[in-house]
C-alpha cells in the first residue's frame, strides 16, 4: 500500500520508438491525401459502407478497449479492492490515451472536421451519436482530471521551466497547489462520474446501429444491444489491464505483476459469464440461433466471436489457469479479440447495405489506423517514463 | 474474504440490475409522427414510366449537377460525353432504373429521396443538419453538417450521398426542389418535364387520393397498395406498381409501418429519462464507495489490516 509510483526514466530513443515513429510517419502521408484530396483518394469507403475501419476500429473498438480505466477504477476505488491499487494509474492513463485517440480518429473521419464543435452548440437529442459525443467529451475531461494527480505529484515544488519562462515557476507551482487541493476534495466525485459516463456511452455505442433495422444482421440487431455493449466493455476492462501490464513488463524489463494480475483476473469470468448469459439468452429468446450455422460470412463471424468470448470464460474459471501468466495473457488476448470482432461485426461485417458494393479497408486506412495505435503506444511510453504511473517493483 | 466477495456480487448485481432495467425495459412506443396536410410530395406511377430519363436530365439541370459516365471518357477526353449514372450519387439525385429479371416484364422506376414523414436521417443527425421542412421536404444544411455520415447508415433507402472526392465534402440528395422551385410556386423539375404523366406533384394528401382513384379505376393494371402511405411511418414520395410486380422487386423494401428510428429513440429516451437512470446509478455507486471507505476507516482505527 505504501509503495510509491515513480517515473521509469528509461532511455527514450530506443529502436522500438523508431518503429513507432515510422508507423506514424506513414499515417501522416495518407492523412495528407485524406485532408486535401478527399476520402476517395485514400479510403475504400462507398455509398453502401459510409462507416469504415476508422469508425469500427479507431472509435468503436477504441472506446471499448479503454474500458480498463473505468472497470479498474470501479473495482479499486468504488468497491474498495485496494490491493489492486497499483493497476489503477496505468489503467487510467491508458484510458485517457485511448479516448484522446478516439477524439483524434473522429477528427480524421469527419468530412467537415472543423465543425466538430457543432456537437456542443447544435443539439439533436434524438441522435444516439449526440449522446455518445457528449459522454466521450465529458469522460475525456474526467480522465484528464483523474490523471492530474500524477502530474502534480511529479512537478509540485520542483517546477523548473527553461530560460525566460523561469519567471513563471512560482505561478505554475501555485496553480499546481490549487489543482492538488481541488483534486483531493473532488476526486471521489470524478471517479464515480467516470464510471457513470462510461456506462452511458459504452451502451449508447450499442444503440447506434439499431437505427438500421433493414441493414444490420439479425444476430446483432437486438434491443438488448446497449446492455451487451456495456457488459462486453466491462468484460474487456481487466483483460486490457492484463494485456498492457504484461507487455509493459516485457518491454520495460520489469518484473511481471503476476500475482496482482492473477488476483484481479478472478473478476473476468464473472463479467464474461454475465455477458455470455445475456447474449445467449437474447439469441434464444429471439430465436435466431439457427442463422449462426447457415455457413454465411456473418454466421461464421458470429461463431468465431462467440468462441473467443466463451473459451477464456471456461479457462479462467479455474484458479490454476489464472495463475499461469502465459495462459492468462492468451485468454485476455482472446477476450480483446472477441470484443474487437464483435464491434467489427456490428459496424461492418453484419451490415448489409445492398449487393452493389463491398468494403475492405484500403492500405491508407490501415496505415492511419496503425499510426493511431503507434501514437498511443508512444504516448504511454512518454507517460510512464516521465510521470509516476508504475509502482516500484517489490 | 468469502463474505465480502458475496457482498461484492450482491451489490454488483444490484447496480447491474438497475442499469439493465433502465436499458432493457420494454421500449415505450413513441407517438408516431403524423403527416401534415400542407406537405408536398410526388406520386411515381411505375405503370406509366417509359424510361425516357427526362426527369434525370431536368434534375441535373435544376441542381447544376455534373454528368457521370461509366465509360471513363473524362480521363481520355477531359469531359463526359454520356450521362450514365449507375446509382444515386453526389452527382445524381434521381435515377431511373429498369427492373425485372430474365423474361419478366420490365418496369422502369424512379429513385430519389423519399422525404419521409418521420425521417431516419433527421433523427440520426448529431447536430440536426437534416430537418423536415414545413413544405414537406427533408432539407439538408451543409453549414451545420459535421460529415459524420450517420444519416447514410440510418436511411433505409440509402439516399443521402457523400462527396467522396472533395477535400471538404458535404452530403447531397434530392431537395424536392424546395428552394429553387417550390417556394416560387412551381412543381419539382422532374415532375414538370415527365412526358408520360408518371410523376405527379402535389400535396401528399391529394396524391394519396389520386393514387387510390387510379387503383380503383383500373384494378386490372394496378397492385392494390400505395407504397409510402404507411411504410417506415409514411413517405412524401409515393409509388404505384403493376398488378404482378412486387414493390420489393423495384428496390422499394418490404418495410414495416413504423419509423426505423423508433427503437433507438425509445432506448435513448429510456436511458436518459429525466436523467433518472444515470443519477440512480451514480447514487448507488456513491453509496457503495462511501460504505467501503467507512469500513476501511473503521478498520484503520481498530488497527486492522488495510487489506481487509
Amino acid at each position: 500500500m505504501n509503495i510509491k509510483a515513480l517515473p521509469l526514466r528509461h532511455r527514450f530513443w530506443t529502436p522500438n520508438v523508431a518503429v513507432l515513429l515510422f508507423f506514424m510517419a506513414s499515417g501522416v502521408v495518407f492523412a495528407y491525401f485524406r485532408f486535401f484530396h478527399g476520402f476517395a483518394s485514400v479510403t475504400n469507403l462507398n455509398p453502401a459502407y459510409p462507416f469504415g475501419i476508422w469508425i469500427a476500429f479507431d472509435v468503436a473498438c477504441g472506446v471499448a478497449l479503454a474500458a480498463g480505466g473505468f472497470t479498474t477504477a470501479a473495482i479499486v476505488e468504488i468497491f474498495g479492492r485496494h490491493k489492486y491499487h497499483a493497476l489503477v494509474r496505468p489503467a487510467i492513463l491508458t484510458a485517457f490515451i485511448g479516448y484522446f485517440l478516439v477524439g483524434l480518429a473522429v477528427f480524421f473521419d469527419l468530412g467537415k472536421y472543423y465543425n466538430i464543435w457543432h456537437a456542443l452548440v447544435y443539439w439533436n437529442g434524438t441522435s444516439v451519436l449526440f449522446e455518445v459525443a457528449w459522454c466521450v467529451m465529458l469522460y475525456l475531461t474526467v480522465l484528464a482530471i483523474e490523471n492530474l494527480p500524477n502530474v502534480i505529484e511529479q512537478f509540485r515544488g520542483k517546477v523548473a521551466l527553461p530560460g525566460f519562462l523561469s519567471g513563471l515557476n512560482g505561478p505554475t507551482d501555485w496553480l499546481l497547489g490549487k489543482a492538488d487541493g481541488f483534486c483531493r476534495r473532488t476526486m471521489a466525485f470524478f471517479v464515480i462520474a467516470g464510471v457513470v459516463l462510461s456506462f452511458g456511452h459504452q451502451s449508447s455505442l450499442g444503440t447506434m446501429m439499431l437505427i438500421a433495422p433493414y441493414k444490420l444482421h439479425e444476430l446483432w440487431y437486438t434491443p438488448l444491444s446497449p446492455l451487451l455493449f456495456l457488459t462486453s466493455a466491462v468484460s474487456v476492462g481487466i483483460p486490457m489491464v492484463v494485456f498492457e501490464g504484461t507487455l509493459a513488463a516485457k518491454f520495460f524489463g520489469r518484473k511481471p505483476e503476476t500475482e496482482l494480475l492473477a488476483g484481479i483476473a478472478k473478476y473476468i469470468p464473472l463479467f464474461l459469464g454475465t455477458y455470455l448469459l445475456l447474449r445467449l439468452g437474447d439469441l434464444a429468446y429471439r430465436g435466431v440461433l439457427a442463422t449462426a450455422f447457415d455457413g454465411s460470412l456473418q454466421g461464421n463471424a458470429f461463431l468465431l466471436e462467440f468462441a473467443l468470448f466463451a473459451v477464456p470464460y471456461f479457462v479462467l474459471k479455474r484458479r490454476r489457469s489464472r495463475q499461469n501468466p502465459t495462459l492468462l495473457f492468451l485468454c485476455s488476448l482472446s477476450v480483446i479479440c472477441a470484443v474487437v470482432l464483435n464491434r467489427f461485426n456490428v459496424f461492418l461485417i453484419g451490415m448489409d447495405m445492398g449487393p452493389e458494393y463491398s468494403y475492405f479497408p484500403s492500405v491508407g486506412e490501415w496505415a492511419i489506423t496503425f499510426a493511431f495505435i503507434a501514437f498511443g503506444v508512444l504516448l504511454y511510453k512518454i507517460g510512464v517514463n516521465y510521470l509516476p504511473i508504475l509502482e516500484e517493483e517489490h | 474474504m468469502d463474505i465480502s466477495r458475496r457482498k461484492f456480487l450482491k451489490i454488483g448485481a444490484a447496480a447491474g440490475g438497475s442499469a439493465a432495467c433502465a436499458v432493457a425495459a420494454k421500449a415505450e412506443a413513441r407517438n408516431a409522427r403524423q403527416p401534415e396536410p400542407q406537405w408536398y410530395g410526388m406520386l411515381n406511377d411505375s405503370t406509366r414510366c417509359i424510361g425516357c430519363k427526362a426527369c434525370m436530365v431536368a434534375c441535373k439541370k435544376e441542381n447544376k449537377l455534373e454528368a457521370e459516365s461509366t465509360l471513363g471518357e473524362k480521363e481520355a477526353l477531359g469531359e463526359q460525353l454520356y450521362d450514365a449514372p449507375r446509382a444515386l450519387s453526389e452527382h445524381t439525385y434521381t435515377l431511373i432504373k429498369m427492373h425485372g429479371e430474365g423474361e419478366q416484364e420490365k418496369t422502369f422506376v424512379k429513385a430519389q429521396c423519399m422525404h419521409c414523414v418521420d425521417p431516419a436521417c433527421a433523427s440520426a443527425c448529431i447536430v440536426g443538419a437534416l430537418k423536415k421542412e414545413d413544405n414537406g421536404a427533408v432539407k439538408y444544411d451543409a453549414g451545420m453538417c459535421m460529415g459524420c455520415r450517420y444519416c447514410m447508415v440510418a436511411c433505409p433507402y440509402s439516399v443521402p450521398q457523400f462527396e467522396w472526392h472533395r477535400a471538404i465534402p458535404s452530403i447531397r440528395k434530392c431537395t424536392l426542389c424546395s428552394e429553387t422551385r417550390l417556394e416560387k410556386g412551381k412543381p419539382t423539375a422532374c415532375a414538370g418535364v415527365c412526358p408520360a404523366g408518371a410523376i405527379t406533384f402535389g400535396r401528399r394528401s391529394e396524391l394519396i387520393k389520386i393514387a387510390r382513384a387510379r387503383i380503383d379505376a383500373a384494378p386490372e393494371i394496378y397492385l392494390d397498395h400505395i407504397y409510402g402511405e404507411q411504410e417506415v411511418g409514411g413517405t412524401g414520395v409515393l409509388y404505384l406498381t403493376k398488378k404482378y410486380v412486387a414493390f420489393a422487386g423495384l428496390g422499394l423494401g418490404d418495410f414495416d409501418y413504423k419509423p426505423v428510428s423508433g427503437l433507438t429513440e425509445s432506448i435513448q429516451h429510456r436511458i436518459f429519462q429525466y436523467f433518472i437512470p444515470p443519477i440512480a446509478v451514480y447514487s448507488i455507486l456513491g453509496g457503495i464507495m462511501a460504505y467501503n471507505q467507512r469500513r476501511k476507516h473503521n478498520a484503520g482505527i481498530e488497527g486492522g489490516d488495510d487489506e481487509y
